[in-house]
């Protein structure tokens, strides 16, 4: 019915194929026609895709372009219709007991605090894809001993943190030395020496650190130090600390 | 809790979030989850600027497709590489055949003992290397070839040295072997 052969065993083999990425572009369309009206195949390729799915971890992660959730963030504008006609009450499974207002007071603070951060910073151009950021709870902006900011770093509810590089207004984003790793330390208030999160990404401005070693806590340290290419030694940093900055609650600055 | 920021959900709670026209929600998907997807599109493509259209198509559809993620049936992370995946092997054969298949940067010996082993130690992982092992080595080279890479049949019958209807049925096999070793 679909230019896709009959024989149950062959449908199987192309669902395979067809997850694996080696069917040739003809024959790819025609599956990827056949899945909407033929439930039998869309499983068979669901199971394939979850059984091949642990390969994607051999690419190794990378951070995007900086502009392109702006580029996405516009392809998909504009927000009206869709969300005109969307449920007012999601579905069960969200825990989320007064979304808009919470949603748009946090926002509000957030925004004051990012034009004070905006002015403060002075040119930094970086600090203008911050505002679309979800509100954080603590964040820090890490700067260099020239105290030019290069580094926001922001606090997820869930206790993980993202990191990402701020890009100037020359156009000039943090760089890893040649041959070294940057490695990224926290130094909650009160410790005396600081625990590794883990080493940045060599090129790409962005990372999560989902389960961070140490919880950020307001008023911890944040640093960033220049260590040998598999990350310092002793767990210490062993190199310089070229940017840090402390975490503080969004809105106080 | 602000509903904006998607920390403390799951991402199949956020997808049903997007599916609902939650511009915040898809922002917290693409904040959790580029980083690793653009990887996965750059080791097919190998091209940033490609890359990042292949990533711009994607969250696209999966702003226009979350209604259809049924957590019951599979994982969102695996549905989310899923699209960027097949939107990244759709440039590659509309691409044609410009790249080379000795081409230096495509990963590492990825046939390598080492490179099963960036595998994650998760159950579903440490199953699936297993499988992969058992497979001849050119075999398994050939499905990693396929699948992280994005090459074609040919592609990998040049890179593997070896006839064209011979790779495809290794490939084949080799895919029906790993299934029942998984299964």
């Amino acid at each position: 019915m679909s230019g896709l052969p009959d024989d149950p065993a062959e449908r199987e083999a192309l669902a395979g194929e067809y997850v694996l990425g080696t069917l040739d572009a003809r024959m790819a369309a025609r599956v990827a026609a056949a899945l909407p009206g033929d439930a039998a195949l869309r499983a068979a390729v669901a199971a394939w895709e979850q059984r091949l799915a642990p390969l994607t971890a051999l690419a190794p992660p990378e951070a995007p372009p900086p502009d392109l959730w702006d580029r996405i963030d516009a392809a998909i504008a504009p927000p009206a219709p869709r969300a005109a006609i969307a449920s007012p009450a999601p579905r069960a499974a969200i825990a989320s007991p007064a979304p808009r207002r919470g949603w748009l007071s946090s926002l509000g603070l957030w925004r004051i605090w990012a034009v004070g951060a905006t002015l403060a910073a002075a040119a930094f151009a970086g600090l203008a894809v911050l505002p679309r950021a979800p509100a954080p709870r603590y964040m820090a902006v890490l700067v260099t001993d020239q105290s030019q900011p290069a580094w926001a770093a922001e606090v997820m509810p869930n206790g993980g943190l993202h990191l990402a590089a701020m890009t100037s207004v020359a156009g000039n984003r943090p760089q890893t030395p040649q041959g070294r790793r940057m490695q990224l330390w926290g130094l909650p208030p009160g410790a005396k020496t600081p625990t590794s999160l883990g080493l940045l990404p060599v090129q790409g401005g962005q990372m999560t650190i989902r389960a961070p070693s140490v919880r950020p806590v307001k008023d911890m340290l944040i640093m960033i130090s220049v260590e040998p290419p598999g990350g310092s030694p002793t767990g210490q940093p062993t190199g310089p600390v070229v940017f840090f900055g402390r975490l503080t609650a969004a809105g106080e600055s | 809790m602000p509903s904006g920021t998607g920390g403390t959900e799951t991402l199949d709670a956020l997808l049903v979030r997007v599916a609902a026209g939650d511009r915040a929600a898809l922002r917290a998907v693409y904040g959790r989850q580029s980083t690793r997807l653009f990887g996965i599109a750059m080791a097919i493509l190998r091209d940033r600027t490609a890359a990042a259209d292949v990533m711009q198509d994607a969250f696209l559809r999966v702003w226009q497709r979350a209604a259809q993620f049924d957590p019951a049936r599979g994982d969102a992370q695996v549905w989310l590489s899923s699209i960027v995946r097949y939107a990244a092997l759709d440039v590659a054969r509309t691409r044609g055949r410009e790249i080379p298949s000795d081409d230096p940067d495509l990963g590492d010996a990825p046939v390598e003992a080492d490179a099963l082993d960036r595998l994650s130690s998760a159950e579903d992982s440490a199953r699936l290397r297993d499988c992969l092992g058992k497979l001849e080595a050119k075999n398994r080279e050939g499905i990693v070839l396929a699948f992280v890479h994005g090459l074609s049949h040919p592609e990998i019958a040049a890179r593997l040295a070896m006839p064209l209807g011979t790779v495809k049925s290794w490939i084949r096999r080799g895919l029906l072997s790993l299934r029942e070793c998984l299964s």
